[in-house]
This record gives C-alpha cells, structure tokens and sequence, in this order.
C-alpha cells in the first residue's frame, strides 16, 4: 500500500516536471506582455508531431529533434508577434481581451493545420521505453529524462533571467513597459523575442513529451488550460511559483487519475484552474492585489 | 426586422431541403450570438465558454424528451429555466473573474461540461443518444425563428432599458459603476442567465431538429469560434451586430465548407485575427462612421427648455438631504502588508460645511476617501452616516445611502453620452423613468452640460469632464459628497461655476468633503481643513490656523523654511 503511495508521489512528482516544461514558455510570455497565447498548447503538440515526423522519417531521436522542433516554432512565434499580435490596437479597455481573441483564433488555425498534416490520429514515439528500478519503485526511463531535463532547464532559464543583462531587460520591460523604454530598451524587439522564446519552449517541450504522452491534434487547448493551470496557480510570471505549481499540479493529477479514473483527472484539472482563479488569483507565490 | 422574417419564413416552406437546413443553422446562430452579446458585448464579461450552455440545454431538453416523453416546446422551455437556475449561482462565482480569467474559465467550463456529457451514466456516453423528433422540417424551422425573433427583441429591449444602461456602464468602468449605485454583482448574473438561457433554449432547439445529441457536437468547440467570430464581425456590443454577424459568415462559412471543407476552422481563424486586427468594432462600428446604426442614447428625451422647467423645482431635492445627517469616520486604519496607508484617521462632517483635506501625494488621502465610501475595507476603525454604521458594506449600498464621491483620475463611461452618464446615477436612486429623467434634465441644466447632453465624454474638455463626473454624484442626492482632486485642470471660469453648483447643494444641506492640492479653488469654501501627511492627521482646524501651523509647512516644504503656506498657494 505504501508502496503504490510512493510510486504515485515519485510520479506525480515527475509529472510535475513535464507541466513545468509546458508551461515555461507561458509564462515567459505572460509575464512581458500579460497574454495568455491560448495557442501555446497547439505550439506544443506542433512541436510534438513534427519530433514525431522526424522520428518516423529521419529516425531522429527527440532529443536530437528537439532543436529542430524549438527553431520551428521559434521562427512560428516570431511571424505571430510581429505579424499579428504588434499590429493590435494598444492600450485601451479592451487590449487584453482582443490579444486573446486573436490568439483564440490562432490556436484554431494551428490545430486544424495540424489535423491537415498529420491526421486525426494519435501520435506518439516508442523512445526510451525501458524504466529504471530504483529500490521497490520502478520508473519509465522516458519520464525521468523528460522531468529531468525539465527542471535542469528551468534552472537554465532562472539563471537567465536572473544573472543575465538580457534576462533582466526581459524582466524590466515585463514589470514596466515604459521604465523599460525610458532606460533605451527596444521594447518591440523584447517582445517578439519574448514570444518567439516562449514558442521555441513551447516546441522544445513538445519534443520532449512526445514519447510519454500521446498526442494528437486536438490535444492542444487541454495542454493550454494544463499550463495556464500551473503558471496561474504559481502565480502569473512568477518562476519559482510555477515549480511548485507544476509539482502539485502533478500531484494531483497522479492521484486523482489513481483513484478517479482518467477522464475525471482531466476534470480535476480544468476544476483546480477554476478553483486557482477564484479564490486565489494571485497564486502561491504571487502578490495579493497584482491581478 | 419583418423583412428578414418573412424572408426567413419564405424559405422555410419554398425552400429546397439543403435551403431549410442552410436558414435552420443560420438562425440558431442568431440566437447564440445575441445571447453571447449579452454578456460579452453589452456587458463586457466576454467568455468563451458559451457552448457550455447550449450544451447543457441540449443535453436537458434531450433527456426530458426522451425520458419524460414531453412535447418539444415544453422540453425546451423547460431547458431554458434549467440554464437560469444553473446560471445564477454560477455566475455568482465566475463573474468575481475578470478578463481574460473569466474567459478561461467559462473555457474551462465547457471542456467540464463536455467531460461531464461523456462520463456521467444514462447520458449516453461518447455515443450520444438519438432523440426523436416530428421529422417535419418547417415546424423546426418556424420555431427556431420565432425564438431568433424572441432573441432580436430581448436585445432591443435591453438595450433601451435602465438594465442595458447599467450593464454599459458596467463594461465601462465597474468601479465608477459601484459608485454611481448600481448593484453590479446582482446586474451582471442577470446578463449571464439571460446569455445562458438564450444558448441553452438554441442547445435544446437544435437537438430537436437534428435529431441526436453527443458530447462532440454539443459542446462544440467550432461553434464557439463561429459564435464569437460572427459577433466580432458584426459589431460587438451593439443591437444588430450579432444578427448581421451571423448571416454573414453562416452563408460566408456554408460557401466555404461546400469548397474547403477541411480548413474549415483555419478560414475562420484567419478571419477572427484579421476582425481583431483590422475592425474590433466589426461593420456596426465601421457603419457607425456614416452615421447608420448609431446607438441611441437610453431614454433620451430631446431635452426642450420647457421641460427642464418642468423639470422639479429645487426644493425637491431637500427632502434627501438636510437632516444634518453627519458622516463619522472614526479611528481609520488601513493596511496592505507592511505599508500603513491610513493610520487611525478621523474625520467628521457637518451639513451645509465643507471640509477640505490637503497634504502631500502619497499621504493616504485618496485611501480614506476608498475606505468611508465603502471600495476598500478598513483594517481597523469605522464609518458612519448619522446613525447607520456603514462600515464594509459594498459601494453601491454606500451611494445610495448618501455618500458620493468623484475619483482622483476621471472615471466616466466612454461609450456613454453625458446624458446617460447622468441617468445611470439618478435612475439607481429614483424607481420612475419618468423622475430619473427629471432629475436628470435638472441636474445637466445647474451644470451647465445640458446643451452637450448626447456628446461622449472624449469630446468634452478635461474641465467639463470634471463637472460631468461632480454631476453624476450629485444624481445621488448625496448627504456627504466627496470631491477628490475635482478641480484639477479646470479653468477659472469652470472653477467660479463649479462653486455656484457646490455653493447650492451646501446650502441644501450637503456635506462636502474635498481633497484638493489647488488651494485658491477650495480655500475660499472650506470652513475646516485637515491635514493628512504619511497616512496620519498632523493638523485640523480652521483654514488660516492650519496653513500657518509649522508642522504642515514642514510637511509640504522640508524643515528650515520659513513663512506660511498661503492662501493664494505659493510661499
């Protein structure tokens, strides 16, 4: 009994590691220019079905895909800001609103592109299949690598934006737009690159949780409710907040599929996102009162 | 409107088969797009879970067909109420949401709802369920237009209403809303259950047509897309918007789907990015520039000179005020974390007296103004009007019990004409149309704003705006008004008019309190001063004591100047 207990921490704690993979990417892009890229979800899937492709054609490892799939969408996330989402009308009662309307629309045009290219099916990756017996605990080899390189990489990503000149002028321009402006940063630029980084994490994070979830076109809203979940439960830009987010996300999930069965644990999910914006819209970690 | 029924009704017995169902999904389009305007557009709470009704009136109105073996109309009757009485508590918690979360969140929803459909027994599960129908087409048909006219007129008549003002103003501004007396909390859940009973009645509608009911389909997401988009192309917020909206891109999308049936959802994707881009007010607005489907502003009178005469005299306004009613905050203590921002305050008024509160910025002066009209909680300390404590209870409650206030940055209803800005308040106070118009009427003519009455408030200037927003407090008949920084930016002349308005309700008995960093424009009318500096009361009393008190002089200046503040405002 306590074993199957054990088991389903050390996997709900893994499993953290690939929500906080997926939700990297929001909320680097929530937190410079306060929008939810409701695509983000479709990004990943993308990124996911292209690693797949080159694993079916090229027998690519998704690692070494992994690139290839974070250049991709990189390049995707670029068009869409400059493109789209710089030409909204700026400020203005309705500007929040009206990005999330366009990336609604986006996140439309980017499943069904993906419906056109690789079918309705699931899709998924036979790579690593084998699990790794660390006392009475067995665990997929693929889960550990994926959560591993997730929480190495969120580490990469604090120590950016933390010890970096150009972490910081990322988080300058999230905190104050104008201040940011006013001390001779290129505020456009920070934002398409915000966007495009946060894509390239989105596709990077595709790659790697091909092999463990499947994926199919659809999958993609679900994914993006999954991440806004963690990061908003973290509270919103708040990076350390989504660790800890992402590993009770986890937690819960694991549990709840356990004892609910899988459909009631996707339920759970989307209930913990209502619950997280109703009673505590500024997160775990976040400030009362910045929301 | 008649056109567009008979039109509708013609094909419904003419029409070829494909024709009917073609005029069918058109119209049970009308009806999701006008139910979603009314929350998203006229109220501004936009969600992007609207299947999560129609779904729900879907699966409603096929259970009670199928179980309960009742007629069609009552079932669906029946799936609407069901919406409502599903709506209330739910859009009690989901409207505490704002933006982008209540969005998500009725997103949310409908993915919940659409799991619920697929695992809760005898709904038939991921298969669905078939549900028997009168196999007749036109009786479909005739029905879901006759509730597509149902939903034309609804729209209509709120618009035209104190309900449809009020949401406005809502979408607006929702905190200047509170403040003017309008209940928003109870104003809003009445939007959200008509939009939801509106999409349930089209959910329960369209199952009986179709014949079948499966979670896909019902709580399908392209229809939300299409909803939206059909909306945002027609103009969203306005009467005819979401009808123009929905025969455009139905017949936009019924051409594409013979042609592209695969990219269906990348096509209107495309389309709702390049709406948002290039037309976020969609055609209504673009038409809106020639002068065609402006909006009419609410109850609006031409406002004659006759009848502002008729309009009440005067002395009707005292019945509300006078009484020396007077307000009491007392020991006022706010906190946010470790930073005090108003730090045991008291402060009392007197009818008919002017009270003018002054001190550096940063000082906490606009905290107490949030705190004795009931936006903020007070950490400690209480606020009282004669003798009803009126401490914590919510805004609206607060204005109509007497105390009104204006706001440090103008807080006015861009999309409301100064007339209607003024009604909003007035009619919260007074039950008949026809008083609310009067006071009305005669509170724009002491103003002076009646010639501007159907201007939006972007065109008045920044003093007249200041005036408008005096106006709209004073539609409350307030015992205690609260001015915060109201002169700011006004020109003399505004100023010497603004004192001919003030100078009246003080002698009908009015309490004024006034912060304001322009002293020559408040000095000559108050009777009292209080000093607040670092969220405390360093000074009280009667203007010439005060301003030459050393301590406020440091306050404002440092220490090691000499001289007084003096009343013209320079040292």
């Amino acid at each position: 009994m306590l074993h199957d207990y054990g088991l389903l921490v050390v996997t709900g704690l893994l499993w953290g590691g690939v929500y906080l993979l997926m939700a990297e990417g929001l909320n680097l892009i929530y937190g410079v220019m306060k929008v939810v890229n409701l695509a983000h979800g479709d990004f990943i899937v993308a990124g996911g079905l292209v690693t797949f492709s080159l694993f079916a054609v090229y027998h690519l490892s998704p690692i070494a895909a992994l690139p290839l799939a974070a250049l991709l969408l990189f390049v995707v996330g670029l068009a869409v800001q400059s493109g789209i989402l710089e030409r909204l009308v700026r400020g203005g009662a309705n500007a929040e609103l009206r990005t999330l309307l366009a990336t609604f629309g986006l996140s439309y045009i980017v499943s069904n592109l993906a419906l056109l290219l690789w079918g309705g099916q699931v899709q998924s990756i036979p790579f690593l299949q084998g699990s790794l017996t660390i006392g009475r605990l067995s665990v997929p080899e693929n889960l550990l690598i994926c959560s591993a390189f997730a929480f190495v990489f969120a580490g990469v990503v604090h120590f950016w934006l933390t010890r970096t000149v150009s972490g910081k002028a990322l988080r300058a321009t999230a905190q104050s737009e104008l201040g940011a402006a006013s001390c001779g940063l290129n505020i456009q630029t920070i934002r398409i690159a915000s966007l495009a980084l946060g894509s390239a994490m989105a596709g990077a994070a595709g790659a790697l949780t091909i092999p463990l979830i499947p994926f199919q076109a659809s999958s993609g809203s679900y994914l993006t409710v999954q991440a806004f979940t963690v990061i908003a439960l973290g509270g919103l830009g708040n990076y350390v907040g989504a660790v800890l987010a992402a590993l009770l996300l986890g937690l819960a999930e694991a549990f709840a599929s356990f004892f609910l069965g899988s459909s009631a644990a996707s339920a759970v999910v989307y209930l913990l996102f209502i619950a997280v914006l109703i009673f505590r819209p500024q997160g775990l970690l976040g400030r009362a009162g910045r929301v | 409107m008649a056109i567009g029924v008979a039109v509708a009704v013609a094909i419904a017995f003419k029409g070829t088969g494909y024709a009917v169902q073609v005029l069918t999904s058109t119209v049970i389009f009308v009806v999701l797009a006008c139910g979603w305007n009314i929350i998203s557009g006229l109220t501004g709470y936009v969600s992007f879970g609207q299947v999560a009704f129609f779904g729900l009136g879907a699966y409603l109105g096929a259970g009670l067909i199928v179980k309960l073996h009742l007629p069609w109309y009552v079932a669906a009757v029946l799936a609407g109420l069901g919406a409502i009485l599903v709506a209330a508590p739910l859009g009690g918690i989901m409207l505490r949401l704002q933006g982008i979360f209540f969005a998500l969140g009725m997103f949310g929803l409908a993915r919940i709802g659409q799991l619920a459909a697929t695992s809760i027994p005898g709904t038939g599960g991921a298969m669905g369920q078939t549900v028997p129908t009168t196999g007749n087409a036109q009786v479909t048909a005739l029905a879901i237009i006759g509730l597509a006219c149902a939903a034309v007129v609804l729209t209509h008549a709120i618009m035209n209403s104190k309900l449809g003002l009020q949401l406005m103003a809502i979408r607006d501004d929702e905190t200047a809303a509170k403040g003017s007396g309008i209940h928003a909390e109870a104003v809003k859940v009445v939007a959200f259950c008509m939009s939801g009973c509106l999409a349930a009645l089209a959910g329960a509608l369209y199952v009986w047509n179709i014949g079948y009911v499966d979670p896909t389909s019902a709580f399908n997401g392209t229809f939300e897309l299409q909803t939206i988009l059909m909306v945002l192309v027609g103009g969203i917020g306005s009467k005819w918007g979401p009808v123009i909206g929905a025969i455009m891109i139905s017949l936009v999308g019924q051409v594409l789907w013979a042609r592209f049936p695969m990219q269906e959802q990348i096509i209107l994707g495309a389309i709702t990015i390049l709406v948002v881009v290039a037309a976020p007010g969609g055609l209504v607005s673009m038409l809106n520039r020639f002068g065609w489907l402006r909006r009419e502003p609410v109850w609006a009178p031409p406002p004659a000179v006759e009848s502002v005469h008729e309009a009440a005299a005067p002395s009707q306004a005292v019945a509300r005020r006078g009484n020396g009613a007077a307000l009491h905050g007392e020991h006022l203590t706010k906190r946010y974390g470790g930073v005090v921002a108003v730090d045991d305050v008291s402060l009392s008024t007197q009818a008919g007296h002017v009270l003018a509160i002054i001190g550096p910025n940063g000082a906490g002066k606009s905290t107490l103004f949030d705190l004795l009209s009931g936006f903020t909680r007070p950490t400690a300390g209480s606020v009282r009007l004669g003798d009803r404590d009126l401490t914590g209870l919510e805004p609206h409650v607060v204005a109509r019990s007497g105390i009104a206030r204006t706001f440090q940055t103008s807080r006015l209803f861009p999309t409301l004409t100064v007339w209607e800005t003024v009604l909003v308040a007035a009619s919260s106070l007074h039950r008949s149309r026809r008083k609310a118009v009067a006071e009305t009427a005669r509170i724009l003519s002491e103003v002076g704003l009646l010639d501007a009455w159907a201007l939006l408030p972007e065109r008045l200037s920044p003093g007249q705006q200041r005036l408008l927003e005096i106006a709209r407090a004073l539609a409350l008949h307030p015992r205690v008004l609260l001015l915060d920084e109201s002169m700011a930016g006004m020109t003399p002349q505004e100023i010497a008019r603004v004192h001919v308005v003030l100078m009246e309700a003080v002698r009908q008995g009015c309490a004024i309190v006034a912060i304001e960093h322009v002293l020559p424009a408040i000095a000559p009318l108050a009777s009292r001063v209080q000093v607040l500096d670092f969220g405390r009361t360093i000074a009280e009393g009667a203007p010439a004591d005060v301003l030459r008190d050393p301590i406020v002089i440091e306050a404002y200046l440092g220490v090691g100047e000499e001289g007084e503040v003096s009343l013209s405002g320079r040292v």
